[in-house]
Order: structure tokens, then sequence, then C-alpha cells
């Protein structure tokens, strides 16, 4: 039996739009496990992004229900949001949002020190994430605007990661980089799946989806089908194949 | 052009706040700077105007007798000087009175007049201004008929002399040269029943009132003193009362002085905020625009015209609340022209002045274009390409402020910290904000203090030695009075300080004033350097006339006074407003080596709790006609002081209110900017898991720091600058050293108050942090 990470219950979400009702979510009703890397896929406008915040937290759903594990998110105030965040779940924008006016390791740290009691400890685990993902000692002090946009994004990751949250979201990690960048980006994302780190990635990129282990496709604000490709391996041909062929069938 | 206005027009549209804070700021300032100008120049103008109606004389002089020598005398001199254009010489009635005015008693030499010889006088004519229908009375200035003053038609009682009279006042009246007791002489009209009554009574000794017009104006001063130090060389004794142009034309006029030196002041401060506001939002606006401005340099803009843009939406947001503001002074004109003419004692029609208004709106402009320019040539500056990367330069020299990762400070105000010290622009303005309006706070208890909670510091500067009572007795009952005063369990201390004139050889006519011993006095700061003269050939002398003529401690000046001359050292230097800087000290022995004494003034202080005027009446009455004049000057200070005291309530609302205005403007502007370049921020915080309350405090605690220094800084330069500063203000009337107590619990209070209330208003207005979410970072799928 695997282990409920994040359930929805009829979740749905309406904007109003010049006058007239969006309904971008529709009576969602979903399982996410824990340990996985979940993609979320659909094309523009399916409601991707929409689903990713409100499931983090970010944002709250206009009807329905969230629990994370045995708590129900979608009643909580904003500030009960907020605290819920920092503890429990960890972001990578397709923007990245580093803060300019922090350096890079400010940026993790000032994340960290949210939760963190001893910034000894938190300081260290910082360095160990900025060597994993492989951003050297120098940059560590540069900031945002000095580093490259793929550096940026593994700094983004390493400030998602730096509080062990329980779930990781990444909605469009690689969208605004090149292609190099964008495979190194993914590379850190897969490797911290495969040392138990659960995640949940927003893409409409099939190089990117391929990483994920469990695929939700999602068209016109509700989920149309799943495919469960198991874990990664690089150069697995067979799930290449079957993503491809699953795409095919929702109509990519 | 078209394509400027274009560009001014959608900045504006973006920044309406910010617009109509600015807007405010340039509206209050010319407001005060046109209120100003309209008192510093056509009010002061409108004693000249008043003057030359009224064909008034240069110098008055009014000599106690009736001799008709005396007369010829007069006359001969004036004839024979080219200096004299014009002059008269009438018979009158002088003695030293006293009447109610303001709550208290004021007390000044009275040159009274018949009514119907008074307005046919061509030179010095005399105007009636309010007249009832009461054909026997008086007739009294103008100024002691405002306001609570004494009304038409109402009985008014003047001690004349020691005598007491009840008439009833006919109507009021205006005499330039004579107008109030800060003319060093009130100008009463008597009917003529009642001026006969008066005459019989011999209350009031008769005397002549010699009016002089000169064709040089600025010769009064010399003229005045050459006439009455010719006049007494002849009659030592006769007692003579003189002022002249220069005199009158500034004791008339302190208050409108004061009042226009504080706009002044007010006005320039706010402006030089609104300035700084404005540069402060070009920079800001520049930097915000960077990619837009490269954007439109790229496709042809000069940089001329990108800042041409910028001084077509400031210089249009200033030319509009400029005038509007300059407008609004005329609505707030009649009341401050009410408290004034209380002060002044002469009309004053309020009509559209072109030049202040004129003046107002080109300085407010001007300043503002100037601002914006400096502010703006950074734009000259901007390559397109850096500009289209958002500024981003390939090479940084930034430092980064606080690391976390080494700092000790709690994590909110570490962050907090980060936004101060990376934010030059706003730490700048707020400092200057707070280091003016620290100024202001320290100015308001200063004069809380010093003026309205306990009068004597004031009354002490302008005033010089107060006592409770003041006994002008003949020589030849001195040693009655003295026995008697001696003798009375209700006198505490008992010391001559007696007025009279003398005259600086090489200089002017100057009051001196004489003790016995200087040590008894009650306000030991008259002599605020060097000392009291102890020995008989000691001086100590104004700083103000000192500092005209060049004299300095140990030097020595010669003077003369009926008829004797006598040489002193000066051992010291006074200020006494009352004089107008014109005045010395001198021991009664060293009087005594140029004249004697014909009557002398003591001070009295009295048991506390002791009915002064009935003190005054007892000894009054047992010393009979040994006794010349009484003064309550308790009385006198407490009627004097009260238009000042209400006047200076009035002046601290103001300031208080406006510093408390101008701090919400600039905080909004602030937190304003702050907010619109840390949107992205806050929402990367509030996704990162930072709470709304905690991004509030910490914005608001970002302006904590220049805010806390600023004004502990202000303060404490204000606390020592203040006295300095207020002497120089008051130095027209001869002032030259203050020593206002700071009352610095007020000041501390006041100051945590102000920081208090930037911190709160920081945090209402980043309420507007609620609205930002972390949704906003949702990218359009």
């Amino acid at each position: 039996m695997r282990e409920i990470l994040l359930k929805t219950e009829s979740l749905s979400k309406s904007f109003s739009s010049g006058g007239v009702m969006q309904h971008v979510l529709k009576n969602i009703d979903l399982e996410l496990y824990k340990g996985d890397f979940t993609v979320i896929m659909g094309a523009s406008g399916a409601g991707k992004s929409t689903l990713l915040y409100a499931l983090s937290g970010m944002d709250t759903p206009s009807l329905g229900k969230i629990c994370f594990g045995d708590r129900i998110i979608s009643d909580l105030k904003q500030d009960e949001l907020a605290v819920f965040r920092r503890r429990s779940c960890g972001f990578v924008f397709q923007q990245i949002y580093l803060i300019e006016g922090m350096s890079v390791m400010d940026n993790v740290l000032a994340a960290g020190l949210l939760t963190a009691r001893d910034k000894k400890a938190l300081t260290h685990r910082a360095e160990e994430l900025f060597e994993k993902v492989g951003i050297s000692e120098e940059a560590r002090k540069k900031f945002p605007s000095q580093i490259s946009g793929g550096e940026a994004q593994r700094v983004g990751i390493v400030r998602a990661l730096i509080n062990s949250p329980q779930v990781l979201f990444a909605d469009e990690p690689t969208g605004a980089l090149n292609s190099r960048t964008g495979l190194e980006v993914l590379d850190t994302l897969t490797e911290f799946h495969q040392s138990g780190q659960s995640i949940v990635m927003v893409t409409h990129d099939m190089r990117s989806a391929r990483r994920g282990n469990r695929i939700l496709y999602l068209k016109d604000g509700a989920v149309m089908g799943e495919c469960n490709l198991g874990a990664y391996q690089h150069g697995d041909q067979e799930r290449h194949e079957k993503l491809s062929g699953f795409l095919a069938e929702m109509g990519w | 052009m078209r394509k400027n206005f274009l560009i001014a027009c959608s900045n504006l549209r973006r920044a309406k706040g910010q617009t109509v804070t600015i807007a405010a700021l340039i509206l209050l300032s010319s407001c005060m700077l046109n209120l100003w100008l309209m008192l510093a120049t056509d009010y002061k103008q409108n004693f000249d105007r008043y003057h030359e109606k009224l064909n008034a004389e240069h110098v008055t002089l009014v000599l106690t007798g009736e001799d008709e020598k005396m007369r010829e005398f007069v006359a001969g001199i004036l004839e024979a000087d080219s200096r004299t254009e014009q002059y008269s010489i009438e018979d009158a009635m002088a003695m030293v009175g006293s009447f109610t005015y303001g709550g208290g008693e004021i007390n000044s030499e009275l040159v009274i007049l018949e009514k119907q010889a008074a307005l046919s006088r061509t030179l010095g004519m005399v105007e009636i201004v309010e007249e009832g229908e009461d054909t026997s009375g008086i007739y009294i200035p103008m100024l002691y008929g405002m306001g609570d003053g004494h009304k038409t038609g109402e009985m008014m009682e003047i001690t004349i002399g020691s005598e007491a009279f009840a008439y009833k006042v006919c109507g009021l009246s205006n005499s330039i040269m004579a107008g109030s007791h800060n003319c060093s002489m009130a100008l009463l009209l008597l009917t003529e029943d009642k001026y006969r009554e008066l005459e019989e009574s011999g209350a009031a000794p008769g005397a002549i009132l010699v009016s002089v017009r000169l064709w040089d104006r600025n010769e009064g001063e010399d003229f005045e003193a050459m006439l009455k130090n010719a006049v007494s060389a002849q009659y030592p004794q006769a007692r003579t009362l003189s002022n002249s142009y220069h005199d009158v034309s500034t004791s008339r006029y302190i208050s409108q002085m004061i009042c226009s030196g504080i706009l002044s002041a007010a006005a320039f401060l706010v402006l030089m905020i609104a300035l700084v506001v404005i540069a402060s939002n070009v920079a800001d606006y520049i930097q915000e625009n960077m990619k837009k401005l490269g954007a439109l340099k790229a496709v042809g803009y000069t940089s001329g015209q990108l800042i041409l843009a910028l001084q077509v939406q400031f210089v249009g947001i200033a030319a509009i609340t400029s005038a509007a503001g300059a407008a609004l002074s005329y609505g707030l004109f009649p009341s401050i022209n009410e408290m004034m003419i209380s002060q002044t004692g002469i009309p004053y029609l309020m009509r559209f002045l072109p030049l202040p208004f004129l003046v107002t709106v080109c300085l407010e402009n001007g300043a503002v274009a100037l601002a914006v320019w400096l502010s703006s040539r950074r734009i000259g500056k901007i390559e397109p390409i850096v500009a289209l990367r958002q500024g981003m330069q390939t090479h940084s020299f930034r430092r980064n402020h606080v690391p976390l990762a080494v700092t000790r400070i709690p994590l909110q105000i570490a962050l907090a910290l980060k936004t101060t010290l990376g934010a030059l622009k706003q730490n700048v303005t707020i400092c200057i904000t707070m280091l003016v309006l620290s100024l202001v706070v320290v100015f308001a208890g200063v004069m809380v203090e010093n003026i309205i909670v306990d009068t004597q510091p004031f009354i002490d500067l302008i005033v010089g030695e107060t006592a409770d009572a003041c006994i002008n007795v003949n020589t030849e009952r001195e040693a009655d009075f003295l026995q008697l005063a001696g003798e009375d369990d209700r006198v505490q201390k008992v010391y001559l300080y007696n007025s009279a004139e003398v005259r600086h050889v090489g200089g002017i006519a100057l009051i001196a004033t004489m003790s016995e011993d200087f040590s008894q006095i009650n306000n030991p700061d008259v002599c605020f350097a060097g000392r009291f003269p102890i020995y008989d050939n000691e001086i100590a002398v104004a700083a103000k006339y000192a500092r005209e003529k060049g004299l300095k401690i140990g030097d020595e000046i010669t003077l003369t006074a009926g008829g004797g001359e006598a040489v002193f050292i000066i051992s010291g230097f006074t200020q006494i407003s009352n004089n107008l800087g014109k005045d010395c000290l001198l021991t009664r022995s060293g009087y005594e080596r140029m004249d004697s004494l014909m009557h002398e003034s003591y001070y009295i202080n009295l048991a506390e709790g002791v009915d002064i005027d009935a003190f005054n009446d007892e000894t009054g009455s047992r010393l009979g006609d040994g006794v010349n004049a009484v003064i309550n000057i308790r009385a006198v200070i407490e009627g004097t002081s009260r238009v000042y005291i209400s006047m200076m309530k009035y002046i601290v609302a103001v300031v208080l209110i406006l510093s408390v205005v101008v701090v919400a403007f600039v905080l909004f502007l602030l937190v304003r900017t702050t907010l619109g370049n840390k949107k992205l921020d806050y929402g990367i915080l509030k996704a990162l898991g930072f709470t709304t309350g905690q991004l509030i405090l910490q914005t608001a605690a970002s302006f904590m720091p220049a805010v806390i220094l600023s004004t502990a800084a202000g303060l404490t330069v204000s606390a020592f600058v203040i006295n300095p500063l207020t002497a120089l203000f008051l130095s027209g009337i001869g002032i030259v050293k203050c020593t206002f107590a700071v009352p610095v619990g007020f000041v501390a209070a006041a100051g945590c108050g102000l920081v208090l209330f930037a911190f709160a208003v920081s945090c209402l207005l980043s309420l507007k942090i609620r609205k930002i979410a972390p949704r906003n970072l949702l990218v359009g799928e």
C-alpha cells in the first residue's frame, strides 16, 4: 500500500474574467504518493499551473478539499498556509525568481532560516546542496544577476530543498532555460528524486516529462488520464515509447 | 512636444498617489511662501503707505514744560537744520500711565492731545478709524480696541501718573508714530471737556509735542539724538520722550517679523522635502523604467526629449499646485491679518498682490525644474543596450549587506536591514525629512517650555528685568520710601532699577538703566557676556549696539547726560529687546558722575500671595505726591505676553500638525515606491512561507534605521542650535544670545512619538502587501 502524500476531492477553481466565470479546474479527485516524481502535463490553458499552486497551498480552491497527509490545507487561512508552505513544500519556478537584492547564499538561507533553529547546521546543509548541484563557492557569494540561468535555476532547487520539504513543486523548471542548462536542471531533479524526494512537476515538454514515474494529463481543467512509467533510467527506449503512446492517446 | 506630453500623461496616470502627495507638498509650501512674501513685502510697506497717507513725522519729541522760550529754542534748532523738511510744535500733556489690555495691564508713556487739535494737524495726522455716538470721552489707539480690547461706548479706567480717571471710549484712532506702547509713546485723544478736566487736575504735566518730517527718513535716528541732546543740554530738568521712523517701523512690526520668519522657514523646509521626494521619484522612475527608456532611445528619442517629458510631468504638477497654493493663502490671510493688526495696530486692507504670487509660482516651479533636471541627467548616460538589459552591468561592485550566514541579527530584522542598506535614495529622503522635522519638534518644544508653560524665560529674554511692582518716587521722598519698604513684611526685595537717557559721544542716544547693586536684580541673564558694572566708571553696553560700533569689553566710551560727561569702561554686554538694542547699564554713582536723579524707579519683589495693586495703592497713598507712578509689572507682563502666548500656541500647533502631515506624505511615497520595487520579491517570499505580517513589519522596519538615526541626530543637533538660531532670528530686536531651556523630556517624547508615528504609518501603508499573492508568480499557462 503506497503512502498518500496529497489528496484532492472535487477540487474546483474558477476565475472571473471580464464578468465571465472561467472554470479552470473541474471536480478533480486525485491522489499523489510519497516518493513519486509526478508530472502534470497538458496543453496551454489546461489548468496545470493552477492545479500545482492549489496543491502547494499557494492558492485556495473555489470548491473541494485538499488534504496533505491527514491535514486539510484547503481550509487554512493565508498565514497558516504560509507556515504550511515553509515547513512542508519547496518550489521551483519557471522564471527562477531569486531575490536580486540578496546573494545566492542569502537567497537560500532566507528560506531556511524561517524554520531552522541551528544556523550552523543550516549553512552546512546549504553548502552540501550547493555542492550537489554544482554551484561553486564563488558563485554562492554572487548576486542572481551575476550567474547564468542554469546556475540560477539550480540555486532555485537548492532553495526549494533547504527545508527538506515533504514535496518539491516545480512549475516548468526548464521553461526559461536553453536545452543544455535545462538538461542539467532535470538531472538535478532526477538525482534528488532518486534519493527519495517527492516531486510534483508541471511541464509541457516531453523530454522533461520522461523524468517522472507517474504522468497525469490535464485537459480543460480535468484529469483525462494517467500513465505510470516506473523509475527513470537514462536511455530507456521502452519508457519513452510508452509515454509517447500515452500522450498520443491523450491527443497531445 | 505632443509626444512628451503623452509620456508625461501616461506617467501621471500610473502614479496617482505620488502625484497627489507631491502636489500636496507643493500646495502647502507655496501657500506658506505666498503668505510670507505678502507679510514680508506689502505688509511691511503698509507702514510706509500709512506714514505717507497721514503725512507722518520721522522724529517725534515730547518735552514736558510749557515755557514759550522752550518752543522758540526747539523751533530755532529745527529751522537751522537743513535736514528738516517740515515741523510742527503743539500743546499736549505727557505722563506715564496704565490701563487694562489683553487680560493684563499696559504701562506706557502717554501723550494726550485734545481731539479737535489732533484732527486738525497737517503733519502727523491722526485718523479716526471707529467712532461711536458719545461726544465726551476718549479716543484710544485702535490696537487697544481690537479683539477683546476696549469697545466703543464702554467705560475704561486709565491711571495717569498716580491718579485714576474713567472715560467713555468714543472711538478708535490711528496714529502711525504714537499708535501703541511699542512706539515709546501712545497717543490718547480727549474730547475738549475731558482734556480741560485733566489739565486742571494736574495729573499730567503740560508738554510740547514736536513732530519733524525730514528730507531723508534714514537720518531719523541721528536727528532724534541731536535734537534730544540739544534740548537736554538746554533744559536738563525737562522730561523727554522721543522716537524715530526706524525704531517705530521696527517695533510695530516685531510680530509680523516673527510670523513671517517662521512662515518662510516652514515654506522652504516643506519645499525642500518636496524637492527631495521629487528627486527620489525621478531616480526611482529611471530605475523602474530602464528598459522602457532604453527602448525609447533605441527608436530614436533623445535624452533631452525624455528629460523634457519628466519636466512636463513634474513642472506641470508644480505649476497648477503652486498657483492653487498661492490662491489658498488668500483664504488664510484674513485670520493672519487679524492676528497681525492686533499687534501692529495699523489697519491693513487685503488685496491681490501679483508680485508675491508670481514670485511664489516662479520659485516653486524653478526649484522643481532644477530638482528634476539634476536627478534626471542620468538619462543622458543610459546606453540603450544596457537599459534593455534592465540596467544590468556586466560587472557589479555591490556589497552583500548583512550576510545571513554570519550575522547574529534575527532573520526579519536582517532582511529589513538588507532593504535599508540597499536603498540609499530612500535613506537620504528620510534623513533630510526627519532632520528638518526634528528641528521643528525642538523649536515647538522650546516654545512650549519657555513661552506657553512658563512665560518667564521669554519675558526675561524680551523684557529683561521683571519684578512684581515698580514704584517711581521723587528723590526727596526716596529715603521715606525705602524706610517704608524696609518695614513692610510684604516686601521681599526692593532695589533701584531706574532708566534715563544718555548719549554716547560719537554715537546715538541710549537708554541707561541703573542700579546700586546689580547682584540684586532678578534676571542675571540681562548681562550675558562679561559682567554687570560694579564701579562708577563701568558700563555694560547692548551687544547689538556694541557690534554696530565695534566696541569690545575693556574699551572706553564717553557718555553725556544732563550736561555732564564721563568716561566709562565696558565691563559687559547686555541684551534688552525693549530698547531694540540701544541700551546700557550703569551704577547709580556712575550715572551721577554726569547728572543727578530727580526721581527713581524701584523694583519690588513681594511675598507670595500679596495683592500687587493693593500694595501699590497703599504705598502711593502713604507717600502722596512723592510717588510719580506705580506699576503692577506682573499685570503689564501678563497683558503683553498673552498675545505672544496665543500666537505661539497657534504656531506650535501648526508646525506640529505640519510635521505629522509631512512625515505621512513622505512615507506614503517611500512605502509606495518600495512596494512597487519589491512586489515580485514579496511574492517570492510569500511563496517561500513568509507571512503577510512578517513582510509588513520587515517593510516598516526597513525605514526605521534611517528614521531613528536621523531623528536622534536631528534632535541632538537641534537642541544645540536652537538657541543660536532663535537669537539669530531675534537679532533685529537686539537679542544676541538666547538661553531658552530645551525640554529634554518633551523633545525625547516627541522624538519617540515621531519614530513610532513613522513606524505606525509605514505599517499601515504596507498593508497593501496583503494583496500580493504568490499566485501572481504564476506564468500564463
